[in-house]
């Protein structure tokens, strides 16, 4: 029964409020950047009750059923994602073995409910914004598991979240050392590809030309997407502290760092957003399965050698 | 007012369609989609598929052609949505209301809400006309209150 | 060539076609032909003199309906209009296909607006007006009446 309670309150409501929360401060930042004022605090939140509000249109060439269950796919698997991790920053006993493959195989789901959303609708251009994500998914996914797998070495070769969090707990923060830095660096470029930001929006956010995937959701199928897309700007990050910065600790003095390292990681995908042109897609999959391959497998060698 | 109506009121996100227009009222309304006038902290935000507008802003006067299309467009806006008529041709068809192409003004064709007059309008009178939308459509529901 | 070359040997060679020569200004010249020699004249200045196939216009003036064919000499800055007045009873003239190309369209247009015949075009069917409108009414005529009893033609609507 507590686990009820985990899953609609840490990994819905928790995950949402701060999610839509750091979507407003990435509005806000670019705003800022651009030197003029942004939208107000609630806009994310409006934006989609606005959206829960309008009717929904579907097509006569789509496949109703994967129409309308593609968005619903991609947020229950981000809810269940962040319950995993809540429930293992709260207390890092509660982590069954292998839930680190399993939180990495339930973060692909997201993108492909976009492709089966972009495929079931119909529409060509639809169709051709899905196949380039499906190729921008087989491009990053490669240095992202491998920058996953540093942590992995640098705790003794376990595969618990939980063992991974109190091994830092112990003995220092993955990313002090040389190979877990490189990894970091690694997977916040696979990250920015993952939650398809700039540089690397090219299926989604052509909205200067058409709007990729979900040309055709219009109602509550583009809420539950925007929903998706917000949660998982704080998912992501949380990831990626629990892994190598140690976890969100709340006693004391370590909440305002807890704080510190999920803003500090906010900013930084803001500013890369705001400083870059958008890439075509065979220059991003060169990019990744490049050099970021190469970092990556430099960082894991230098892990196995135990720096 | 219902929630549904002032949500769309703070956020609603603009579609930008020409019905035939000679592009100065285009290049107006993106002017006014730059940093300058920043209607971002209106909430405003251009949609890039019509499905996902709210306030279609309209150019243009609509041609013979235009006409079939125009129709077909408005059907696949999702309600509630409103409708902005920009510039002279979209109002009345402007310096073509002889013309044998142009049999109809735009408001014979499509709801209209705001007409927002100019040749081509600045982007500072469009701000206004938008932000009149708003309370016009404020004051219509007060109204139906009472 | 010069531009008197040209026109010289021009008045020389289609003695009897041409029927006037308007000098306007030092870029552009004005020459009336008959109807029947379009096509002589056209290869001539297309395929011998190397001109430039601009544009073609047509105008209904209330006794004749005119087509104006726009070529460019671009070596002396030469812009040469053949003009060739139709009667209003006997609206055909050739057509230019078999010289080049990009007539195709023009004449289309042209004979969509104002209800001029071109003898030999491959393909003369409608290029802008709607699909709606009604054969035989030509809209750029003197004389055209709107035929749609729904479109609204006053002022201060």
């Amino acid at each position: 029964m507590i686990y009820i309670f985990y899953l609609l309150a840490y990994g819905f409501l928790l995950t949402a409020v701060i999610g839509l929360l750091a979507s407003w401060i990435d509005r806000k930042v670019t705003a800022r950047v651009q030197y003029r004022t942004g939208p107000p605090v609630l806009q994310p939140l409006i934006d989609i009750v606005k959206l829960l509000g309008k009717e929904t249109l579907i097509p006569r060439g789509a496949s109703k059923l994967t129409f309308l269950t593609a968005p619903v796919i991609g947020l229950a698997s981000v809810i269940l994602v962040s319950t995993l991790l809540w429930v293992n920053n709260i207390n890092s006993h509660n982590s069954f073995l292998g839930d680190l493959i399993v939180v990495l195989y339930l973060l692909t789901v997201p993108s492909i409910s976009i492709i089966m959303g972009g495929f079931a609708s119909g529409n060509p251009l639809a169709s051709l914004g899905a196949s380039r994500e499906m190729k921008l998914i087989l491009s990053y996914e490669l240095p992202f598991v491998l920058a996953v797998l540093v942590p992995v070495i640098k705790s003794e070769f376990s595969l618990r979240l939980g063992e991974i969090l109190s091994f830092q707990a112990q003995n220092g923060v993955v990313a002090g050392s040389l190979s877990g830095f490189l990894a970091l660096v690694v997977a916040i470029l696979c990250m920015q590809a993952k939650l398809a930001l700039v540089p690397f929006d090219i299926p989604e956010a052509e909205t200067e030309i058409t709007s990729g995937p979900l040309i055709e959701y219009s109602g509550s199928g583009l809420a539950v997407y925007r929903l998706m897309k917000n949660m998982l700007l704080f998912v992501l990050p949380f990831f990626l502290i629990i892994l190598f910065m140690g976890g969100l600790r709340y006693d004391g003095i370590h909440l305002l760092n807890g704080v510190l390292k999920y803003v500090g990681l906010m900013a930084l995908i803001t500013v890369i957003r705001n400083t870059n042109p958008r890439v075509r897609i065979d220059q991003a999959v060169r990019f990744f399965w490049g050099p970021m391959t190469v970092i990556a497998v430099i960082a894991v060698a230098l892990a196995l050698l135990g720096k | 007012m219902s929630l549904k109506l002032k949500a769309l009121l703070k956020s609603p996100w603009v579609f930008h369609l020409s019905t035939g227009s000679c592009n100065n009222c285009d290049i107006e309304i993106l002017d006014c989609l730059t940093p300058r006038f920043d209607i971002e902290r209106f909430g405003i935000l251009l949609a890039g598929s019509i499905k996902h507008a709210d306030v279609l802003l309209t150019t243009g006067s609509c041609n013979r052609q235009s006409v079939v299309r125009l129709k077909r467009l408005y059907e696949q806006v999702p309600k509630p949505c409103l409708v902005a008529a920009i510039g002279e041709c979209a109002l009345s068809r402007g310096m073509f209301i002889h013309s044998y192409n142009c049999p109809v003004p735009l408001d014979r064709i499509i709801p209209v809400d705001v007409y927002i007059p100019g040749c081509p309008p600045k982007p500072e009178a469009m701000i206004a006309g938008i932000v009149k939308l708003i309370e016009k459509v404020k004051a219509g529901q007060k109204r139906k209150k009472k | 060539m010069t531009r008197e070359d040209i026109l010289n040997d021009l008045s020389v060679r289609f003695k009897d076609d041409i029927i006037d020569v308007f000098d306007k200004s030092p870029k552009r010249v004005y020459v009336e032909i008959k109807p029947e020699s379009i096509v002589k004249l056209v290869s001539y200045i297309f395929k011998d003199l190397g001109a430039r196939f601009n544009i073609a216009t047509g105008v209904d003036t209330r006794q004749h309906m005119e087509i104006l064919y726009h070529f460019i000499i671009e070596d002396i800055n030469l812009l040469v209009s053949l003009r060739v007045k139709l009667p209003k009873s006997k609206l055909e003239i050739d057509s230019l296909v078999s010289v080049f190309e990009a007539a195709n369209w023009i004449e289309r247009e042209i004979h969509e607006m104002l209800g001029i015949n071109f003898n030999g075009h491959p393909d003369l069917r409608r290029l802008f007006l709607s699909d709606e409108w009604p054969e035989g009414v030509h809209p750029l005529r003197c004389d055209y009446k709107e035929w749609d009893k729904k479109a609204i033609r006053d002022r201060g609507v």
